[in-house]
């Protein structure tokens, strides 16, 4: 096996970063009914949500990319498994947000 | 485990179980604690799988903003409701896209671990008919309205 002084592991720590700002595009959105002026309690508690979804996936992005660091990498198992679930879960939340905009 | 050829070298087979890569509740919380099937590979080929896990996250994660994006940008349109079936299909879209790559990436590490073929998947295929038939609809949609307004 040759070294590849680690290059892949710096790919696979960017492409980490890249779905972290993705992740922060979702959690905005999720998160912007709650400012309006009329927003209700049920609003805030939605956009809590996707901040707290949000911060989830960037500590495990970093979590993931601490274990990168190690020669050779780590495996990633648990942080790929929860990253996907709590994208579901992201989703999910966004059904509400599109529920909660639909009935004013 | 350890067997000895007829020529005195020693080598290894691996040692075969039928845990799944990712099975299990306990390998949530304990992963490293649980026995894996086959070999570990190289780790650049785990690491390349786990970007192109990592790059269908990125297209799930776009197709969920694009429907929170729907709901909150679009006006209302014609058809009763019609905003919020397109705004919720684009959530599921993504949601099933984040499921279905953790599926393949498991299923891509058991094959790596095990020296199997590499698995094949129709969902590219299948995401690509369904995107480019919304984009379809909509161009149609966009189409009859310019028509019908003076």
């Amino acid at each position: 096996m040759t070294d590849d002084h680690g290059a892949s592991a710096e790919r696979t720590r960017l492409a980490w970063r890249r779905t972290g700002l993705s992740a922060a595009a979702v959690g905005l959105l999720a998160a912007r009914p709650a400012f309006s002026p009329d927003a209700g309690a049920v609003r805030w508690l939605t956009a809590a949500g996707a901040m707290a979804g949000w911060t989830a996936l960037v500590a495990l992005a970093y979590r993931r990319t601490r274990g990168l660091r190690a020669r050779p990498p780590l495996p990633g198992r648990r942080a790929v498994l929860a990253y996907a679930l709590i994208t579901v879960g992201l989703a999910a939340l966004g059904g509400v947000v599109v529920m909660l905009q639909s009935s004013p | 485990m350890t067997k000895y050829a007829p020529c005195g070298h020693t080598f290894l087979t691996p040692t075969v179980n039928n845990q799944r890569v990712s099975g299990g509740l306990s390998q949530w919380f304990n992963p490293e604690s649980q026995p894996t099937v086959g070999r570990t590979p190289d780790y650049r080929f785990s690491l390349a799988n786990e970007r192109t896990f990592l790059a269908w996250i990125r297209t799930g994660l776009a197709l969920i903003a694009g429907g929170l994006a729907c709901a909150q940008f679009l006006p209302p349109l014609p058809i009763r409701h019609l905003r919020e079936v397109i705004a919720v299909a684009l959530l599921v879209l993504g949601a099933v896209v984040a499921l279905r790559a953790v599926d393949h990436w498991a299923r891509t590490e058991r094959a790596m671990r095990l020296g199997q073929e590499l698995p094949g998947s129709k969902f590219p295929a299948i995401l690509a008919i369904i995107v480019a038939t919304g984009a379809l609809l909509l161009v149609v949609a966009v189409l009859i309205r310019a028509v019908k307004s003076p």
